[in-house]
């Protein structure tokens, strides 16, 4: 597979020559591949956000190289330069719709497109194809975005990114706020634009049930560094090591954890529901059959 | 016991808005910790506002330690209640973490040495004492929520209300600021209010209130409320874990007796189908 992002040795210092110069990211080198669905985890403060910010370029590199497919930033890239690369990255923030501020749904939704020079009738077109992706009905395009529910004003915001028709998109903790039902939503998004719309998704979470249901590719950062990468299997085989790392486990590794302490036996450890019901209901049908 | 929020009857909406509320009615009994549960919109931060006076009633009334929410009484009752809210950004206004925790404080005239102290105090409690020098605005979500909760615990209040609180936490930090309220509590005789979406932290309630679109559907202990699943997942909530498993297993023909029990009574009735040998 391809790779669409590799960092290479990359440091950032927040607040360089600075009494308070601290590394948030320290060494980093890591690649994501093309079409990946691809969780970014680890304890508050690990670097998680300012990772993820080097991949549209917010932040420069203190030291090392970023390769977003075949553009480069190194520490001395111009902020001129930075404006095409933004164009194939798209950056979700926490609390998107904080940054909400058009007269109507559909004005917001068109100025990212516009901004990169796009006319008036692509715009609007662009974001009204991206109304349709995140599930907005078009009947809101002319009402003021804070005239919406918290759900819906997250989804203008993220309308408005993929208007600019990034490959890549980076979700930052795109749940954080919202009830069960948004969450659902959200995710099911996540994975149709990732399944459907062959874009690279880099999920930012705390949510380690949302990073065995949607993620093929898990990179785990601890202070600053990137401490491991693999599959979710792979991430939380040792739950030992994942405590470890101030993290928790799936609920289902957790209970099925629980469930070994009690002297059952498990095997494998299950990652999602269905993997711990086929696994207990194995276990009876053999009880069962032994009892025949 | 002792009712120390008491809402009566009351009516309130938004302007050019429906009718939020149309004659709730609820108690918070001293002491007590009351997980508010629903979706969003279904008026749950909204009665968060009413009880601080931030909003004004249509009808009915709402007694914070037998005074009416009213604009005589409104200081005396925000002395008493600290409001924590869904983002920490929200709330900042100290150019370093130590100033944001003292602001209140300074707002209130405390002596500097003993303000000095409490705000120390404070920000050990939340384990952020080690970022005082920093900018509020440099830390992670996680660590600007601390830093609100410690701006709230300075100033002692009678009543906490986590709106949303945990929300930006990762699950090791959500539990830490819970296990921290819940301690403050203990020891100070708090009452918390915690409105969340995070069924795990309402299971951890004396008292579960479920709000759905401004109507009260039920007041009960968290293992009474559980017992109902379908009816959490009908209002768009989140289903106990435990309940999760049992539907899952249930459609691999092994029925359990119930459709909720807690984590004991599953791991104890799972061993009793795998040790029938």
């Amino acid at each position: 597979m391809d790779q669409a992002i590799s960092f290479d040795h990359v440091t950032h210092t927040y607040q360089a020559k600075t009494p308070y110069a601290q590394d948030a990211l320290n060494d980093v080198s890591v690649t994501i591949a093309e079409n990946s669905f691809t969780a970014i985890i680890g304890h508050t403060g690990s670097g998680k956000s300012t990772l993820v910010q080097h991949i549209n370029a917010l932040l420069k590199p203190t030291q090392g190289t970023i390769k977003v497919h075949d553009k480069l930033i190194t520490p001395t890239t111009t902020n001129k330069n930075l404006k095409e690369f933004r164009r194939h990255v798209g950056m979700v923030f926490q609390f998107p719709e904080k940054q909400l501020f058009e007269e109507t749904v559909i004005k917001d939704i068109m100025f990212g497109p516009k901004n990169y020079g796009v006319s008036e009738a692509d715009a609007k077109h662009a974001a009204v194809d991206a109304m349709n992706l995140v599930g907005l009905d078009q009947s809101l395009a002319e009402k003021s975005p804070f005239d919406l529910s918290g759900g819906q004003m997250r989804r203008v915001a993220i309308a408005g990114v993929l208007a600019m028709r990034p490959e890549i998109l980076i979700l930052d903790e795109p749940t954080a706020g919202l009830d069960p039902q948004g969450h659902k939503e959200m995710m099911t998004l996540a994975q149709r634009l990732h399944d459907h719309d062959q874009m690279t998704i880099i999920l930012v979470t705390h949510q380690m049930d949302d990073v065995v249901n949607y993620a093929s590719q898990v990179i785990v950062m601890d202070r600053g560094k990137i401490v491991k990468t693999g599959s979710p299997a792979q991430i939380f085989a040792d739950p030992e090591w994942v405590y470890e790392r101030q993290l928790n486990l799936p609920s289902s590794t957790e209970f099925a954890q629980r469930l070994i302490d009690a002297g059952i036996p498990m095997g494998k450890l299950p990652l999602t529901v269905n993997q711990l019901a086929d696994r207990i209901a194995e276990l009876v049908a053999k009880g069962d059959s032994m009892n025949e | 016991m002792k009712d120390i929020i008491q809402i009566q009857n009351i009516s309130f909406n938004y302007s050019n808005q429906p009718r939020l509320f149309d004659g709730l009615s609820l108690d918070v009994h001293q002491g007590e910790w009351l997980a508010l549960i629903g979706q969003n919109g279904s008026g749950k931060s909204t009665l968060a506002r009413l009880i601080d006076g931030l909003n004004v009633l249509t009808k009915g009334q709402i007694l914070v330690a037998g005074m009416p929410v009213n604009d005589a009484n409104v200081l005396k009752i925000r002395n008493k209640i600290g409001m924590v809210f869904q983002n920490p950004e929200d709330q900042f206004v100290g150019a370093t973490v130590e100033d944001d925790v003292a602001f209140g404080l300074e707002n209130r005239q405390v002596d500097r040495q003993k303000m000095h102290d409490i705000v120390k105090q404070s920000l050990k409690s939340v384990n952020m004492w080690e970022f005082r020098d920093r900018i509020p605005a440099n830390l992670s979500g996680g660590q600007k929520q601390r830093v609100a909760i410690a701006g709230i615990i300075a100033l002692s209040p009678e009543i906490i209300i986590l709106d949303e609180a945990t929300s930006m936490l990762d699950p090791r930090g959500r539990q830490d600021i819970l296990n921290l309220v819940r301690q403050i509590k203990e020891k100070n005789h708090l009452t918390v209010i915690s409105i969340t979406h995070d069924i795990d932290e309402a299971a951890g309630a004396d008292r579960v209130v479920i709000i759905n679109k401004g109507q009260k559907i039920d007041e009960d202990t968290p293992a009474q409320i559980f017992k109902h699943p379908k009816r959490l997942e009908q209002i768009g909530l989140d289903v106990p874990y435990t309940s999760q498993l049992i539907a899952a297993l249930s459609k691999r023909s092994v029925h359990a007796a119930k459709e909720y029990l807690n984590s004991e009574e599953l791991i104890t009735w799972i061993k009793q189908l795998v040790s029938t040998t």
